[in-house]
């Protein structure tokens, strides 16, 4: 079988524990305003691999990986090639690599893709937002999907971070965040939450793309503000 | 002996040998950064009184003053001190800090050059002594062949130590505290007595004359001690006497010497079996002992030496090379890891970061793990230490070697190199599609062939061609390096640096390749993509079409990283086959320090798309931009690179921006000591680390008042940002910073 890949990053510190490779594959099924990789959209396109060649190159990065490293599967989604991951995977473990998933949740939850899930060290798991009028409005479907696979994370017990990008506008406020935190609060698999600032480093993509950016106008939230709700959030959470 | 009190015996009671000493004696040190102390309020008034020093230079336009009046020797100033009454560490190049010295003995005409450049006029006595005498850079014109005049006017061969002194010369400084000097000269003058049993061939006349000029200096060493009330005849009593006796020895190489890179050593785990005792005995206290190595660093950090513009131009921001080892693993399996290697890095809390002296970490995966952390830590804040892989150069050098320059090992007292610079490999591409022409004023350098058609080139066909000049230029490279060595053996021998050597050290040879990323992918484009020459109106090939994709050196790809390795490999057995000077051993580097910024202007458009007069990557660098596929493949693209065929060192300048190294400083931590032993785990030799932000740079740029203390690592050393020209400032932003996505 073969996979479609984006790109790689041979050092993604900040995408799960340790030193991280990245692997990006081709295709998602979401439409995020804020998404700063449209160029990962198409399910057309994208650099052919098998299994065996993915991690022939993951493995040249084994060294760097210590007792918390690994490879980070992202994308795109990297749950629509969950058939992909389940021939990639049994070759990983026998090389002893670990892997994170970062993911929107966004599929339906078919044999492999919990396959998939279950295995991770770790499962990033970005919640848009806490209903589906956000979920309508700016990513273009509703969240249950992504709710229903919170739910499996929660029953096969995998370590979850949720990721949430902060978009001045949308979702900035403390007001935000507590529905948020009341959709999360029955899950005790979460072990971190993630407030991501959203960026303007993606736009030129939007402009060679020939893409409607529908955020052009925003700027990327202020440090104070981060740091604001981050403490809100320990608060919250303590 | 009361200076030997407490040491245990071993094969260094009976013969000079340091190595033995240290392992007898050293108390390795696994703990944490905690002990460490800050600055004595006298610390702060000298380094008050040495930025005052720092800030008239810089306004001075980077010279404060010379002394035009005196040639630079052991015995030509009286003391001088920073605040005479605050100095627990003494000595100066000259009678005052900062004040630089004239030392013609390499280059009259580059000595009075580099005094014109900043409004002085070399002294009437200087003028009249050199009319009748012969220095290193007369002797080697008088033997230059027209083809190496050629080579080396066109750039080809460049960087040539043929008008200043050669450097990369360590003298083994710590035999002056550990014996004292009357033993050191004992000793000497029995080697000498046994050599002259010898037949009067060359060699052994050549060995006596050396012999007989290290002991002289060897003498002026005392008196120069003596004069600032210090005994060295004897060994050291205490710590404080170890780190002067040491300092002196070092001292009196560069009053002697102003090489380009006149290192001092791997001294702080000798030094530390000093500072233990006596703490032991209760004499010295912690904030004590720091401020011992806080006043020798402030000494190291004031090094200067007077050169040309056309120098700085080449190895940009005043640089000395104060290199200094710390760290390692002993060949018995322990750490060489002590007390004192953490005080040395303390120092760039202490004294601010710096640029000098060159910090540099013998990286093993094996270091005591709080050790790393705290190296980590301080490249992190600081951008001033360097990296080298201790478990793969242990293998050639042993446990006691030292750094010279930027990544030259040598086994400490007991090698010497003959600094050879570097052949533009990239430009020998361009003379071998040429016909052995010169592709920027169009001379015939190399033997006559045929120019390459417009035609797209067959990779096979290059390739011949291109072994056949790179083997031409080899010898040549090392026919040039013999005359100029020859010459600064007689001209302007290192008296006292080799008298703390091996009376017959093993000598090395150090090659060097620059344009070497620039050569690979040019090969990779001609292999794997379409490149068609272009001719300009002289009928010689000056820029090229290339269609099509075509693998990159620094994306860990096969394809690519195929032809770096080959090119290394090819050049160092070409190199080889011609003898070098004095039985020297061959060695190469894959450095260019910041010349790589010149090579590239002297070099016309390359077929991966360089265009002409672009800077190349520097040292063993992937091109900036093209390695796409982030930090680690960049890295390990490099470290397929053998050490075997680059002993004398393979430079990679690692720039990464925080935020993509991790969130928070443990996580940074972490994660930057995982690089490092997963790059040097693959046998990869050198790794200069950058933390930053490339806007903070931009922003040094703009308004230099912004960081003036701001450090970074170019390639194998440190500089201060803001010494830079615009031009290397430029072309250090324009580098590959590993960001966040």
């Amino acid at each position: 079988m073969i996979g479609y890949l984006h790109s790689f990053e041979s050092l993604a510190a900040v995408d799960g524990e340790g030193l991280r490779y990245g692997v990006f594959m081709q295709g998602c099924p979401l439409r995020c305003v804020y998404c700063h990789n449209p160029d990962t959209w198409p399910f057309d396109g994208g650099m052919p691999f098998t299994a065996e060649a993915l991690v022939d190159k993951i493995k040249r990065y084994k060294p760097y990986f210590g007792a918390n490293g690994g490879v980070t599967f992202s994308g795109g989604e990297p749950l629509c090639q969950a058939d992909f991951l389940c021939e990639v995977l049994p070759r990983l473990a026998f090389a002893s690599i670990r892997y994170v998933i970062d993911t929107s949740g966004a599929v339906p939850l078919t044999a492999s893709v919990k396959t998939v899930l279950r295995g991770a060290q770790e499962v990033l798991l970005d919640l848009k937002f806490p209903d589906d009028s956000g979920y309508l409005t700016y990513v273009g479907r509703d969240g249950a999907a992504t709710r229903e696979t919170l739910a499996f994370l929660q029953e096969a017990n995998v370590p979850t971070v949720i990721r949430i990008v902060i978009v001045p506008g949308l979702n900035d406020t403390e007001e935000a965040l507590a529905r948020y935190l009341a959709v999360l609060a029955p899950y005790t698999v979460i072990r971190r939450i993630d407030l991501l600032p959203f960026h303007t480093m993606g736009f030129f993509k939007y402009e060679s793309l020939g893409l409607v950016n529908r955020l052009a106008d925003k700027e990327p939230p202020d440090a104070e503000t981060m740091s604001r709700l981050r403490a809100y959030l320990d608060a919250a959470r303590a | 002996m009361t200076h030997w009190r407490s040491f245990k015996d071993g094969n260094w009671t009976k013969a000079i040998d340091v190595r033995d000493f240290i392992l007898h004696n050293y108390t390795p040190y696994l703990g944490d950064a905690s002990f460490l102390s800050g600055t004595t309020p006298r610390t702060e008034r000298v380094k008050a009184r040495v930025d005052e020093l720092l800030r008239e230079e810089t306004k001075r336009g980077g010279v404060l003053d010379v002394d035009t009046e005196h040639v630079s020797s052991i015995l030509t100033y009286k003391p001088g001190y920073v605040i005479r009454e605050d100095d627990i560490i003494v000595g100066l190049q000259t009678d005052e800090p900062l004040k630089r010295a004239v030392n013609p003995f390499a280059g009259y005409r580059n000595a009075a050059q580099a005094c014109e450049a900043y409004g002085y006029t070399i002294g009437e006595s200087i003028q009249n002594e050199f009319r009748y005498r012969t220095t290193h850079n007369t002797g080697v014109f008088r033997v230059y062949t027209d083809t190496m005049k050629k080579a080396r006017h066109a750039g080809v061969l460049t960087g040539l130590p043929d008008a200043y002194a050669r450097g990369r010369i360590i003298g083994d400084y710590r035999r002056i505290p550990l014996y004292g000097m009357t033993y050191l000269i004992e000793q000497r003058a029995l080697d000498k007595k046994r050599i002259s049993e010898r037949d009067m061939s060359n060699e052994t006349i050549q060995l006596l004359e050396d012999i007989e000029r290290q002991l002289d200096f060897m003498k002026q060493l005392v008196t120069m001690a003596a004069e600032y009330g210090c005994d060295i005849s004897r060994p050291a009593n205490n710590a404080r006497e170890a780190v002067q006796w040491l300092y002196f020895g070092y001292l009196g190489a560069i009053k002697e010497q102003n090489g380009a890179a006149n290192s001092i050593g791997r001294i702080s785990t000798f030094l530390d079996i000093y500072f233990e005792r006596d703490l032991r005995e209760g004499t010295l206290t912690e904030i004590e002992a720091q401020e011992l190595i806080d006043d020798m660093v402030i000494k190291m950090r004031l090094v200067r030496h007077l050169r040309t513009p056309e120098y700085n131009n080449l190895f940009a921001g005043d640089p000395v090379w104060v290199t200094l080892s710390l760290g390692g693993m002993s060949e018995n399996g322990k750490t060489l890891v002590t007390k004192t290697c953490y005080r040395f890095l303390q120092t760039l809390y202490n004294l601010g970061p710096s640029a000098e002296p060159n910090l540099t970490v013998l990286w093993s995966g094996r270091l005591p793990q709080a050790f790393k952390r705290f190296c980590a830590k301080v490249s992190i804040d600081t951008d001033s230490i360097q990296y080298e892989n201790d478990d793969v150069m242990r293998l050639d050098f042993g446990d006691d070697y030292s750094i010279a320059c930027c990544v030259s090992a040598m086994r400490t007292g007991k090698q010497m190199q003959f600094f050879g610079a570097r052949c533009n490999l990239a430009k020998v591409l361009l003379m071998a599609l040429n016909g052995g022409r010169d592709e920027i004023y169009g001379d015939q350098i190399a033997p006559e062939g045929d120019i390459f058609p417009e035609e797209v080139l067959d990779y096979d066909t290059v390739l011949t061609r291109f072994k056949a000049y790179a083997s031409w230029m080899a010898k040549l490279y090392v026919n040039t390096m013999n005359v100029i060595h020859y010459m600064h053996d007689r001209y302007a021998y290192e008296r006292l640096m080799m008298s703390f050597h091996d009376v017959e050290p093993e000598r090395l040879m150090a090659f060097g390749i620059s344009g070497f990323s620039v050569l690979a992918d040019s090969l990779s484009a001609i292999k794997y993509a379409k490149v068609t020459p272009i001719k300009d109106e002289r009928g010689l090939i000056t820029d090229f079409k290339t269609e099509g994709d075509f693998p990159k050196y620094g994306n860990d790809d096969d394809r690519a990283d195929e032809i770096a390795r080959f090119i290394a490999q090819f050049f160092y057995d070409e190199l080889c086959k011609t003898p070098a000077y004095r039985g020297a051993k061959h060695t190469l580097s894959l450095l260019t320090i910041t010349s790589n910024v010149v090579y590239g202007e002297k070099t016309g458009a390359t077929p991966d798309g360089r265009k002409k007069g672009e800077p190349f990557a520097p040292g063993a660098n992937p091109m900036h931009g093209r390695d796409c596929e982030g930090a680690l493949a960049s890295l390990n693209s490099v470290a397929k690179i053998p050490y075997a065929c680059c002993q004398d060192g393979i430079s990679n300048t690692f720039t990464i921006t925080p935020d993509a190294l991790g969130d928070g400083e443990d996580s940074r931590i972490a994660n930057l000591i995982q690089v490092l032993d997963g790059y040097f785990a693959q046998d990869a030799h050198h790794l200069n680390v950058n933390v930053l932000n490339r806007q903070k740079l931009i922003d040094a740029m703009n308004d230099p008042g912004l960081y003036p203390s701001l450090t970074i690592r170019v390639s194998g050393y440190a500089v201060n940002f803001n010494k830079l020209t615009k031009d290397k400032q430029r072309e250090v932003i324009a580098r590959t910073f590993h960001e966040k996505r």
